[in-house]
C-alpha cells in the first residue's frame, strides 16, 4: 500500500515534529525521561528507522533520537509499523494491543516496556492531529 | 436540658472563641453532666477544655453525641478518642439539609407521585429508609422529574432501575471521596501528631470547598459518557441484527484477572498486590478498544462488555502479547444473549463467560465457539475440547486463542 506520505522526507519531518511535541511537552517530557525505555520504530514501507532514548544529561530536552540503527544503545523495545498506522497511531486511532493482534504493529523486546508507554504518550494525539490539521490536512483520519 | 452547672466556673466566654460548660452542653445538645462525665472519662484530648469550650472542642462533643445516638458505647468512644481516631471530624463537615422540609404525603402532593412510588424511588437509590422522615426541597424536586419522565412515557420500572444505577454509582463516589481523604490526608495529619484544631481546620477546608468542586467534574463526565454510549448504541442499532428478546442485548463478555493473585498475596503483601492489581486494571483500562469498557473489578479480576467480540478478542490477543511481566493475566471471552438491567449485565452467558476465564491458564486467552465464529482470520483457534464447566450442565467447547502462525 502506497504510503499517505509525499516522500520518505516528509514522513521523517514529521516524525521530528511528533518526538519534539513529546520531548518538550512539561508533562510527557519528564514521564518519557524518567521511564527510560530506549525503543527501535521500524517503519518498513519507507525503509526508515528511528532510535529513541531518554535524554542524557547535558543533551536537550527530555528525548534524544537519531534516524539510523548505528546508535551506541540498545532499544529496550522494537516496534515494525508501516508510515500509516503510524499516522493512525499518533492520531489516537490505532489500538496498539489490537494492532499488534491484527499484525499491524510487530512488538519484540521488552514488551511489557511499551504498555506501560501507552498512558503516556496519549497526549500526543491531540497535539500530532492540531500539527496535521493546521499543516497537512490530507493525513488527518 | 437539665443540670446545666458550668464545669469550669471560671471560664468565659473570651473574644467569641471560648464558652462556659452549661453553654457548650446546650449548643452540643446534652445536659452539662453528660459533659461533666465525658471529660472526666478522656472523651475529649488533653487540655482541649481545661481553659474553657473552644469552637473543636464543642464541635467534638457534638460528634460524640451523634456517636452516642447511633449506639457506640462509651468505652468504644474512650477507645477511639485515646487512638486520637476523632481528632479532625466535626459533625459540621456534614452539611445539614436546610430550609422547607415535606412528609411522604406533602412531597406526594408537590410532586404528583404517589407516596408508594416516592418510597419505591427512595429504596431504589438506596438512601436509608429514615430520609423518608426528613425530605427537602431538593427532594421533591427530584421527585418532580422523575414524575415528568413517567408522564412523557419513560417505563417507570427503566426509570427506577436507572435511579437504582445512579444511586449506586453516586454513593460509590461519596464513599470514594471520603475514603481517600481519610487515607491521604486524616491520617497522615494524624500520624505526624498535627494539632486537632489543625486537623479540624484543614478537613473542614477539605469537606466545605474542596469536594464539592468536584460536582461539576462529575456532571461533565456524564455528558461525556453519555455521548460516547450514545454513539456505540448507534452503531450498535447498525450492526446489530434482530430477533433477540426484549430487555436482552447481545454483547461479548470478557473476564480477566492475574493469575497466582493469592500466592503473590502471601509472597508480596497486600499493600505491593493492590499495586499490581491497580496497574493491571489501569492497563486494561488504558488499552481497550473504544467500543469496550470495564462495567466492574472484583479484587484481582475485570469484567469487559463490548458490542463487537472480534475486536474484544484481538485487544485480548494483543493485550496477552503486551504483558510480559509476572503475574500474568488470563483472559476468558464469551458472547451471547444477556439480560441488562440496573446498569449490569445477568444470565447463563455472563455465568459462563466467566467460567471460561477461571479455566485459563496465564497468559492465555480461552474462548467459545460464538467468539471464533466471529474472530478475524488474522487469529488461529486451538480447540481445546468440550469442556464441563462448574455449574453448567452441558460440556462446553473451549479453544486458545493466539496470533496466526504464532508470535
Amino acid at each position: 500500500m502506497a504510503s499517505q506520505f509525499e516522500s520518505p522526507e516528509q514522513f521523517r519531518a514529521i516524525i521530528d515534529r511528533v518526538m519534539t511535541l513529546m520531548s518538550e511537552d512539561p508533562q510527557m517530557g519528564p514521564q518519557l525521561r524518567d521511564a527510560d525505555v530506549p525503543q527501535r520504530l521500524e517503519f518498513d514501507d519507507l525503509d526508515l528507522v528511528v532510535n529513541a532514548r531518554a535524554a542524557r544529561a547535558g543533551e536537550d530536552g527530555n528525548l534524544h533520537w537519531e534516524w539510523t540503527d548505528d546508535v551506541d544503545w540498545e532499544p529496550k523495545v522494537k516496534m515494525t509499523m508501516s508510515s500509516e498506522v503510524a499516522n493512525r497511531y499518533f492520531q489516537g486511532k490505532e489500538n496498539v494491543p489490537v494492532a499488534i493482534a491484527r499484525r499491524r504493529i510487530k512488538a519484540g523486546g521488552d514488551v511489557g516496556s511499551a504498555l506501560a508507554l501507552i498512558p503516556i504518550t496519549k497526549p500526543v494525539w491531540g497535539l500530532y492531529r492540531s500539527m496535521l490539521e493546521a499543516d497537512y490536512p490530507q493525513l488527518v483520519v | 436540658m437539665d443540670d446545666k452547672d458550668d464545669l469550669n466556673a471560671d471560664s468565659e466566654e473570651a473574644g467569641g472563641e471560648t464558652l462556659a460548660a452549661a453553654e457548650a452542653a446546650e449548643r452540643a445538645g446534652v445536659s452539662t453532666s453528660t459533659l461533666r462525665r465525658w471529660v472526666a472519662l478522656g472523651l475529649f484530648p488533653k487540655n482541649e477544655t481545661s481553659h474553657g469550650w473552644g469552637p473543636s472542642a464543642i464541635a467534638q462533643a457534638r460528634s460524640l453525641a451523634k456517636l452516642r445516638d447511633r449506639g457506640y458505647s462509651i468505652e468504644q468512644l474512650q477507645d477511639a478518642t485515646a487512638e486520637g481516631r476523632l481528632v479532625g471530624y466535626t459533625d459540621e463537615m456534614v452539611a445539614e439539609m436546610v430550609g422547607e422540609r415535606f412528609t411522604v404525603k406533602e412531597a406526594a402532593k408537590e410532586s404528583g407521585l404517589k407516596p408508594d412510588v416516592i418510597e419505591e424511588l427512595i429504596a431504589a437509590i438506596g438512601l436509608p429508609s429514615g430520609a423518608l422522615d426528613d425530605l427537602g426541597a431538593e427532594d421533591v424536586e427530584m421527585f418532580r422529574h422523575f414524575s415528568t419522565a413517567v408522564e412523557s412515557g419513560f417505563p417507570r420500572d427503566a426509570l427506577l432501575q436507572l435511579m437504582r444505577v445512579y444511586g449506586q454509582a453516586v454513593s460509590k463516589v461519596a464513599d470514594a471521596e471520603v475514603r481517600l481523604v481519610h487515607l491521604h490526608v486524616h491520617e497522615p495529619l494524624l500520624r505526624e501528631g498535627v494539632a486537632s484544631d489543625e486537623i479540624a481546620e484543614q478537613m473542614d477546608g477539605i469537606t466545605d470547598e474542596l469536594l464539592p468542586l468536584f460536582s461539576p467534574v462529575i456532571d461533565h463526565l456524564h455528558r461525556r459518557f453519555l455521548n460516547h454510549f450514545v454513539e456505540q448504541d448507534v452503531v450498535g442499532h447498525m450492526e446489530s441484527e434482530p430477533g433477540g428478546e426484549i430487555g436482552q442485548v447481545r454483547v461479548a463478555i470478557a473476564f480477566a484477572d492475574l493469575a497466582g493473585y493469592t500466592q503473590l498475596t502471601e509472597e508480596v503483601g497486600d499493600e505491593e498486590a493492590a499495586g499490581i492489581v491497580e496497574r493491571f486494571v489501569a492497563n486494561v483500562n488504558q488499552t481497550l478498544p473504544d467500543e469496550a469498557r470495564i462495567l466492574k473489578t472484583i479484587g484481582d479480576e475485570v469484567m469487559i462488555v463490548s458490542a463487537d467480540a472480534a475486536s474484544l478478542t484481538d485487544w485480548a490477543v494483543g493485550f496477552q502479547i503486551l504483558s510480559d511481566e509476572r503475574p500474568l493475566p488470563r483472559i476468558g471471552i464469551h458472547c451471547g444473549n444477556v439480560v441488562f438491567r440496573d446498569g449490569d449485565y445477568f444470565g447463563r452467558e455472563v455465568n459462563l463467560a466467566a467460567r471460561v476465564a477461571a479455566r485459563a491458564a496465564a497468559g492465555e486467552v480461552l474462548v467459545t465457539w460464538p467468539v471464533v465464529e466471529m474472530a478475524g482470520k488474522h487469529l488461529e483457534f486451538e480447540r481445546i475440547g468440550e469442556v464441563q464447566l462448574k455449574g453448567f450442565s452441558h460440556a462446553t467447547e473451549l479453544f486458545l486463542s493466539g496470533q496466526a502462525g504464532g508470535r
